[in-house]
């Protein structure tokens, strides 16, 4: 039975999340509190990597399955639950790359692109962005990933340490390292340097 | 081919919020199987073990 949730109070305290994981361990019909919390998050997450927003629902509720039949051996070791469902997004979304069931995709806006030129101490005008576009999808797959996490997402290095799987200071690194590729990138296909 | 889409329309909260179905996600949950859990050895030790005694009885 699905437990009701019209009174559910959501918090952002790990220990809070906890408690819930802890319940629905014991029954997944508890689970509802944090699929309802988690929700939106992972399908936004998933939603700007996808073409389709079918495809996005469809990826979202797969995720969610793979989290409760796995959630028994989900063990808090500062790692939030959140940066573990992640996790999750991240790797069916690369399985439904790999059985084409989704189409790769960067859903970007253009404030992230100011944020992306500002970096690279470049001024801004159409003709820049369009070449800046046009790089992107030539970073490799992992580097791309941080790129977007840290540039269109606005996620901090530990977050996206923790969902990648890397230490906070690695995560920093290779994002250096990216947009120093992603620089190299945009001044060989920049006519006018 | 990575596709990029410049200020793509994003659903709604509500949109979202909409389209959440717990009792799709219980419903893929795998179904327990009861022939290899404990009951299922227990009830099967028990009734051998039953029938066992029932035969040396019934034949000493």
């Amino acid at each position: 039975m699905t437990p009701n949730l019209s009174n559910f109070q959501f918090s952002s305290k790990p220990e809070d999340d906890m408690i819930l994981i802890e319940r629905a361990k014991q029954n997944p019909a508890h689970f509802a509190p944090l699929y309802k919390k988690y929700h939106d998050a992972i399908f936004r997450y998933v939603f700007k990597r996808v073409d389709e927003e079918e495809a996005a629902y469809d990826i979202t509720s797969c995720v969610f399955v793979k989290a409760i039949i796995n959630l028994p051996k989900y063990e808090y070791r500062g790692v939030p639950f959140s940066s573990w469902l992640f996790r999750i997004a991240k790797s069916e979304l690369y399985q439904s790359f790999r059985d084409k069931k989704a189409k790769r995709t960067i859903s970007i806006d253009s404030v992230q692109i100011g944020r992306v030129m500002e970096e690279f101490s470049i001024d801004e005008n159409e003709h820049k962005r369009e070449i800046l576009l046009k790089v992107l999808p030539l970073l490799k797959d992992k580097q791309l990933q941080l790129i977007e996490m840290r540039f269109f997402e606005k996620r901090s290095f530990r977050e996206m340490g923790e969902i990648l799987e890397l230490t906070e200071n690695n995560a920093k690194v290779k994002t250096f390292r990216a947009l120093i590729k992603l620089k190299a990138l945009y001044a060989q296909h920049n006519p006018l340097k | 081919m990575i596709k990029i889409l410049v200020n793509r329309m994003q659903p709604s909260k509500a949109d979202i919020a909409k389209r959440q179905d717990f009792n799709y996600i219980l419903s893929a949950l795998p179904k327990k199987n009861l022939l290899y859990s404990p009951w299922f050895y227990g009830a099967m030790g028990f009734s051998s073990l039953a029938g066992l005694f029932y035969f040396i009885a019934a034949y000493s």
